[in-house]
């Protein structure tokens, strides 16, 4: 069995990294929320560019991990440039995925935040 | 502006190598105890635990500011983070025993130290490979 001396070794050892991991997520969240309120657009209404700008924040939260940073196409995914369907479409396929291929963004996404990643989708043509 | 990227691959390697290094060293110094140095062997793989649990703090902030605190995310970064948290927190646990046991190990609390440093080095490896896979697939973080 243990001894007493790695009894409370094991205490330490599991109070420490229980305390770091909150701490980080924490701090991790605290920062997530910071990074997205500066993010957030002004209360005017956003010009194309500003919407293109927005959605390109989207882009890299949600599609370049699959797609590519540059949107070129990934392992798995293919290029988003150049694309040849119609913002409407964009928007439905966001909205709700392709079987097996791409996840629905539905439930992350807001109709407003949809218009704002077609609008940077447009701009990759 | 500070090149997380940069920084998250520097720092990064230093807990992987550390950790495979301490378990390599431990799992040598137990099964051929007769070596001269073995006792040398357990003393170095205690600090090298040691560094790579303080190293793993740069890793772990580092990569949050790079991921701006996404700390889950999708996709090879998804499972990256699925690696990474249970190697973290199993990392600085097992640093901090050791740290407060040292040598004073009976058998049954080795035996229980050994197998979870093989799984934190097997988690840590995992999350290095899904690490390498975002930068392999064009990053994918904000």
């Amino acid at each position: 069995m243990m001894t007493p001396l790695e009894i409370k070794g094991a205490i330490a050892a599991v109070i420490t990294s229980a305390v770091i991991l909150v701490a980080t997520f924490t701090a991790g969240g605290i920062y997530r929320n910071r990074y997205e309120t500066e993010t957030q657009p002004a209360t005017e209404p956003l010009t194309p560019e500003k919407l293109a700008a927005k959605g390109r924040s989207f882009f890299f939260q949600s599609c370049a991990h699959c797609h590519g940073q540059d949107a070129d196409g990934g392992e798995d995914a293919p290029s988003l440039r150049k694309l040849q369907i119609s913002g409407a479409h964009m928007a439905l396929v966001i909205r709700s995925g392709i079987k097996d291929e791409m996840p629905s963004f539905a439930k992350k996404y807001n109709e407003q935040d949809v218009t704002v990643s077609e609008a940077y989708l447009k701009t990759l043509r | 502006m500070i090149p997380w990227d940069k920084l998250h691959g520097a720092i990064t390697h230093f807990p992987i190598a550390l950790l495979l290094f301490s378990t390599a060293c431990d799992f040598v110094s137990i099964t051929l105890k007769k070596l001269p140095f073995a006792r040398e062997l357990r003393l170095v793989s205690l600090y090298a635990l040691a560094i790579a649990a303080l190293a793993s703090l740069g890793a772990v902030i580092s990569g949050i500011a790079l991921s701006k605190g996404d700390m889950w995310g999708r996709g090879a970064f998804g499972w990256h983070h699925r690696f990474v948290w249970p190697a973290f927190g199993l990392l600085v646990a097992l640093a901090v025993w050791r740290l407060v046991v040292r040598e004073a190990t009976s058998r049954f609390g080795l035996c229980v130290y050994l197998c979870l440093l093989l799984l934190a080095a097997g988690l840590i490896a995992a999350a290095g490979y899904f690490g390498g896979e975002l930068l392999l697939s064009g990053g994918g973080l904000p």
